[in-house]
């Protein structure tokens, strides 16, 4: 156990109580006076050249207050990556997918924005549409931006160490393919915008996002707004999983309407819209060739994907960057060789979702150890055991691993999960309908580089003491998405100050309490966290300070510990501070009593010898990763790791696949919050389980969603969810706070690859697309019939 | 035109004005002014929306006002009295069943239900209630284990 | 997705119900039952569902969805958006209920939701396959507000409610103002969404033929997750055997394999007269599959689903006969 007094334990998450009562508040249940509500128009068809956008129906509309097009707002390109700005806020030359934007409306209520926008006409010429990411590179395909020649928007070539040497080298080799379909968020949230402008020009947006900093500073750009003038509220999120990381259209446009009425507007995206706006996980189409010894090492991976990212950039570059940069860990791989495309085509853009961009492409590498173990006649934890990187090593890209749990972690699912006794006895593949698999992940633990180029710190803390003494109150611009980082900082506050939760409360999520990059990246813990530390101790220094002061004595011999200042160097004498205290609170009843003296004491203490007492803390990560160009992605102070084992069952005849239990370990560095680490493994271990069993995006010859809704986008049900076994692994991470690193995204890195691993041990087939249903199970089993009669 | 109801929410009973198309949960988040109850998706898919109606979990997204005339309604707000926690909330908090809380007033409601009905449901009892309530961030994990934990030591 | 402009009306008898049905037929009216069908189906999407090719134009144009674009369509691209829903809540004293008759044979109301369904240890015991339906119908949220005569009248091919029904035998109560009508579940479909109800017409009560010794029945549903899905395919049998454990009568429905509810007509013949043996088994799962007409959409290839005909048809038989020999 821990020497920590709060850290490390399971407390209440701070935002709980506010959870269960139905009072916290998200962006759709704010309201403000005088507030009018707004409708965006969206392209019905995947591709098409503008010819007239005709508003005057909708402005004649009575209740509606503003009607916005291109013309209102300009054509300022804007995105994600500066190297990419591919978006205008509205559509003016052509639209590039079924739910592009085209026009904004303002009304009185929200049935009169709907109408009004149905009042806009808007004429289109068709263009080819570009729907197959395969064939989006080819010559005499349509384009859809004029910068993407051949519809490539990005593409990374690399070659680490000698991939020949490793080819000659390598016993057996074997190339595999898979491939998967775009995903939804599927958040509970659906997005919501209230923008509001005073009389200083100041603009005010709440938003359901995960980055404040990053969205106010595209409203700013993309609207000409004076920076400072621009201030972003994250109010409670429902989940966000990374596609709520990117400034959309929507929040722009609502700023907008809110500048031009001058009138609060307000706009929660419908159901439909979430899925039309997208910015969730790519389409993948990986394939690998991996060789390795005689004695089951390594010799090298030689790996090619093409990535479908719809229509716009999004954070599709790092995107392509960390489908080849995160298989450099958790193995020993020498020589690694990368293509990766990112092509454009008529779709919602992809973005970032949990594991970005790396999940795929794990999935099919873990499957290639599985089946390269099987040739060899190994046993596939072994297989990997004798592979697993230790701290203090070195990728073949360049990403050092400071500390590294795998070995742990994966011994740990293999004995929790008595692999040894339900695989090891029954020696290869199964085929009767049960089946276990493993697999292991890789994943940062916060990008090691913002996303535009600056030395800004990506991440700072304000830590105020309430004058009267007792309250804390911790500012930061960290975005809590319910993934618990207001709990994080908390925590550490009243460790560091040596008091108790309740007495911490933290003000987070706005771009005007400090600078933090964002909820992304799986960063806030080790960043935001290593500012507030150093915040709170900034804080305590004062006000041991203050007390040495008054008492005359160094300030290196008092402490504060669980609420009180206590002296390291034998009894001191408080009576003249408690004295002080007790004279300014004639009449108050909860006094301080005993001899030590009060937290409470000692901050009144504080602020009476140095006016308020403010502690400011700072982090950014120093300068990381090799010289290669893109060697920016994929960097870290710090790497998780995890490993997992999935038990399933399949219906021979039918293809149903039930998940009986997942086993899962991850090397969190240090745990924080126990109970948050294993709510990430496990949340993680629903979306990857939903994305190798149900999850797509359906597309019909169109380009439209046919399954825009939760009802048909499936995502795990509580039915479908085995019971989830999650193993903290504690490695003490050396650039962490506290030994700390992330949880929230590895954690789903080896879910969907031992998932297929376990039904090719139940079935004897495998799948090289997701999701697999029961009907391509059904497929593959006939097939493999077929082939076994002829 | 707007049709004069009366029904009772959360124990008082209110006489409102609604129009024909307007959803029960319209009238709850916006006329009555109880956002506790979240909207998802609009389509009964997600539960997000959950109250109870006549003691039953429903989907308030997809139940006209109208339709619940006379009926007893109760949201998120009624489960805590004069600021106590019921014990299923406090054991929602204690195992950590809380991530981004979008849907755990509904999550709330069902289990509500779940246990008046059946004091001691079994794990299976637990994912069958709540399978119709969408949850992105927990697996359902945690949340099985607070309605469990609430069963095991019984309503305080 | 907002709901569309419509007045409802709140009958407090079924005769009142009659009577607004009737006189606003001409101008759109709907029956909402508990809505889990009907509110999703009128609800205006936000992308139309096709984008408007106007023909007047020279050069092939295609403009956006507009409310007028809407209304100078007729056909598929208008959407049903009727002018009075005809709201039953008022009648749930009357319309819900479950009542074993004096023949044996099973009234339940209109409204009665499938989870009263699902808690009638009656419908468990004697017409499991609707108990099953039941169970398998959207998740516990639909089931609470989901009616059977919702689910039938809203004629899905693969309804969960309606394809137990019709393999045991059911018979539909229809009302109007020219007075009661009794309709065969088998026969009650046209089409998807389509149906025999007449105009004025409203479903009131579903009677099941008793389920006398020796008679047993299931009801089996393919989806991609276990609960909130909609059938890939689904399977529901009726059987009754003697006391030399030969089938006597059998009726197996299919449920998204066709765009009704499906009789698989075959299967009698080969199975009157029989013993459940393997043989008969693997020629009764052949015959249901030539019975249906499956197509390839996005939930599932046609293929795919013929095959799973055998399958289910497999399981059920199995399922029921098993329970038709305990009741013997």
């Amino acid at each position: 156990m821990s020497d920590y007094r709060i850290l490390n334990t399971r407390a209440p998450r701070v935002d709980a109580w506010d959870k269960v009562t139905g009072k916290a508040q998200y962006t759709d249940d704010l309201k403000r006076p005088g507030m009018l509500y707004g409708a965006i128009l969206h392209s019905p068809i995947g591709h098409g050249k503008i010819l007239n956008i005709d508003t005057s129906r909708a402005e004649n509309l009575p209740g509606v207050k503003a009607v916005i097009t291109w013309k209102d707002v300009g054509t300022q390109p804007y995105g994600v990556s500066p190297a990419r700005y591919d978006e205008t806020i509205f559509c003016f030359d052509k639209v590039r997918y079924v739910g592009d934007e085209i026009a904004a409306v303002a009304a009185i209520d929200p049935d009169i924005a709907r109408e009004a926008v149905n009042l806009i006409r808007v004429d289109f010429e068709p263009l080819p549409l570009v729907l197959d990411p395969l064939h989006a590179m080819d010559e005499g395909q349509s384009q859809l931006h004029e910068m993407y020649d051949h519809n490539i928007c990005a593409k990374v070539n690399w070659n680490f160490g000698d991939i020949e040497e490793g080819r000659s080298e390598a016993a057996i080799l074997r190339t595999d393919s898979l491939s998967s379909k775009m995903q939804d968020g599927a958040f509970m949230e659906p997005q919501s915008i209230l923008a509001e402008v005073d009389g200083a020009d100041n603009l005010t947006m709440w938003s359901s996002t995960q980055a404040p900093h990053y969205i106010q500073r595209t409203i700013a750009m993309a609207l000409n707004h004076p920076l400072h003038k621009v201030r972003v509220i994250k109010p409670a999120v429902g989940g966000g999983f990374g596609p709520k990381a990117s400034c959309s259209t929507a929040e722009l446009a609502i700023c907008m309407l809110a500048l031009k009425t001058r009138r609060p507007v307000k706009f929660t995206f419908d159901r439909e819209q979430v899925f039309l706006h997208g910015r969730a996980r790519h389409q993948f189409h990986h394939t690998m060739t991996t060789g390795i010894h005689r004695d089951g090492t390594l010799a090298f991976l030689e790996h090619k994907c093409i990535l479908d990212g719809g229509a716009y950039a999004s954070f599709g570059i790092a995107t392509v960057y960390y489908a080849g940069s995160l298989l450099g860990g958790p193995y020993r791989l020498k020589n690694m060789k990368y293509d990766g495309y990112r092509v454009v085509t008529n779709k919602p853009a992809c973005g970032a979702q949990r594991g970005h961009g790396a999940v795929i492409a794990r999935a099919l590498f873990e499957v290639q150890l599985d089946r390269l173990a099987e040739e060899l006649g190994m046993d596939p934890v072994e297989l990997r055991l004798k592979n697993v990187m230790e701290a203090g090593e070195t990728t073949c890209n360049e990403l050092f691993v400071s500390s590294f749990g795998m070995k742990e972690a994966l011994e740990a699912v293999r004995d929790s999960a008595a692999w040894k006794r339900k695989r090891g006895e029954l020696g290869q593949t199964r085929a009767n309908g049960t089946g276990i698999g493993a697999a292991c992940g890789f994943f940062v633990s916060g990008a090691g580089y913002p996303i535009y180029r600056s030395k800004t710190y990506h991440a700072t803390v304000v830590i105020k003491l309430e004058e009267v003494g007792g309250g804390v109150t911790v500012f930061s611009g960290a975005a809590d998405i319910g993934q618990g980082s207001d709990t994080v900082l908390a925590m550490i506050t009243a460790e560091e100050l040596g008091v108790e939760l309740n007495d911490i409360r933290v003000e987070s999520g706005d771009s005007s309490r400090s600078v933090d990059l964002g909820a992304y990246s799986s960063r806030t813990t080790l960043m935001a966290g290593h500012a507030c530390r150093e915040a709170a101790q900034d804080v305590k220094r004062q006000i041991l300070q203050a007390v040495a002061t008054r008492l005359e004595i160094p300030p290196e011999s008092l402490e504060i510990k669980a609420g009180k200042v206590i002296s390291l160097t034998g009894e001191i004498d408080f009576s003249e501070i408690r004295r002080e205290f007790l004279q300014e609170h004639k009449g108050f009843m909860d006094t301080p009593e005993g001899p030590e003296l009060t937290f409470r004491e000692a901050s009144r203490i504080a602020f009476l010898e140095l006016g308020s007492v403010v502690g400011t803390g700072k982090y950014k990560p120093p300068p990381l990763g090799g010289s290669f160009k893109g060697a920016t992605v994929g960097t870290s102070p710090a790497f998780g790791c995890s490993a997992q084992i999935a038990e399933v069952k399949v219906d021979l005849e039918t293809g149903e696949v039930s998940v009986e239990r997942i086993t899962g370990a991850h090397d969190c560095g240090f745990a924080i919050n126990r109970t948050q680490v294993e709510g990430q493994m496990q949340g993680s271990m629903m979306m990857g389980m939903g994305e190798a069993l149900m999850e797509q995006k359906i597309f019909d010859s169109e380009g439209r969603i046919l399954n825009r809704n939760l009802a048909e986008y499936k995502i795990p049900t509580s039915l479908d969810m085995p019971h989830l076994e999650s193993i903290i692994v504690e490695s003490n991470e050396p650039n962490g706070p506290y030994g700390a690193k992330e949880v929230g995204e590895g954690a789903i890195m080896p879910v969907i690859p031992s998932i297929l691993n376990a039904i090719y041990d139940a079935t004897g087939v495998r799948i090289d697309e997701l999701p697999v249903t029961p009907e391509r199970i059904v497929e593959a089993l006939q097939k493999k019939k077929l082939e076994n009669e002829l | 035109m707007k049709k004069i109801i009366s029904l009772t929410v959360n124990g008082k009973v209110v006489e409102v004005a609604v129009e024909p198309g307007r959803t029960l949960l319209e009238l709850i988040r916006d006329d009555l002014n109880l956002p506790g109850t979240k909207l998802g998706c609009g389509l009964g898919d997600c539960g997000s929306c959950t109250v109870l109606m006549d003691g039953i979990p429903t989907f308030s997204c997809l139940t006209l006002a109208i339709q619940a005339e006379g009926c007893r309604i109760e949201t998120v707000e009624s489960l805590s009295q004069d600021g106590h926690l019921s014990k299923l909330q406090e054991k929602f908090i204690e195992k950590g069943a809380i991530q981004c809380g979008f849907c755990t007033p509904g999550m709330l409601m069902t289990s509500t239900e779940l246990l008046r009905r059946n004091p001691g449901p079994d794990e299976h009892e637990i994912r069958e209630a709540i399978s119709g309530n969408l949850c992105r961030c927990t697996g359902y994990q945690k949340i099985v284990e607070a309605v469990q934990g609430h069963s095991e030591e019984g309503e305080k | 997705m907002a709901l569309p402009k419509f007045d409802v009306l709140c009958p407090d008898s079924l005769d009142e119900a009659c009577d607004m049905l009737e006189s606003h037929a001409s101008e759109g009216i709907k029956i909402l039952a508990g809505g889990t069908d009907l509110l999703v189906n009128i609800k205006l999407p936000v992308i139309a569902p096709r984008a408007y090719v106007l023909e007047s134009s020279t050069s092939q144009l295609v403009s956006t969805h507009s409310e007028e674009l809407w209304k100078d369509h007729s056909g598929p691209l208008a959407p049903p958006s009727p002018a009075y829903l005809l709201s039953l809540h008022r009648l749930r004293n009357e319309l819900e209920r479950i009542e074993e008759l004096p023949d044996g044979s099973l009234l339940v109301g209109a409204l009665t939701t499938a989870r009263t369904l699902q808690m009638s240890e009656l419908v468990r015991l004697k017409w499991a396959a609707l108990a099953e339906g039941a169970d398998a119908l959207g998740s516990p949220l639909v089931r609470a507000r989901g009616t059977l005569g919702g689910n039938i009248c809203n004629a899905r091919p693969a309804a969960d409610l309606f394809v137990p029904s019709v393999a045991l035998g059911a018979k539909l109560g229809v009302v109007s103002i020219h007075g009661y009508e009794v309709i065969d579940a088998s026969e009650f479909a046209l089409a998807p969404g389509k149906t025999r109800l007449q105009s004025g017409q409203i479903l009131v009560e579903i009677v099941y033929p008793a389920s006398p010794p020796g008679t047993g029945s299931a009801y089996y549903k393919l989806a991609q997750r276990k609960a909130l899905d909609i059938s890939v395919v689904g399977a529901g049998v009726r059987l009754t055997i003697d006391s030399l454990l030969k089938i006597t009568s059998v009726s197996l429905a299919l449920g998204a394999v066709g765009p009704t509810p499906i009789v698989a007509k075959t299967v009698i013949d080969v199975l009157l007269g029989k013993k459940l043996d393997d043989s008969t088994l693997k020629l009764a799962a052949t015959a249901a599959a030539s019975d249906a007409t499956p197509i390839d959409d996005h939930r599932g290839s046609a293929l795919y689903r013929k095959q799973m005909i055998e399958v289910l048809t497999r399981k059920i038989l199995t399922t029921a006969y098993l329970r038709a020999r305990r009741s013997l």
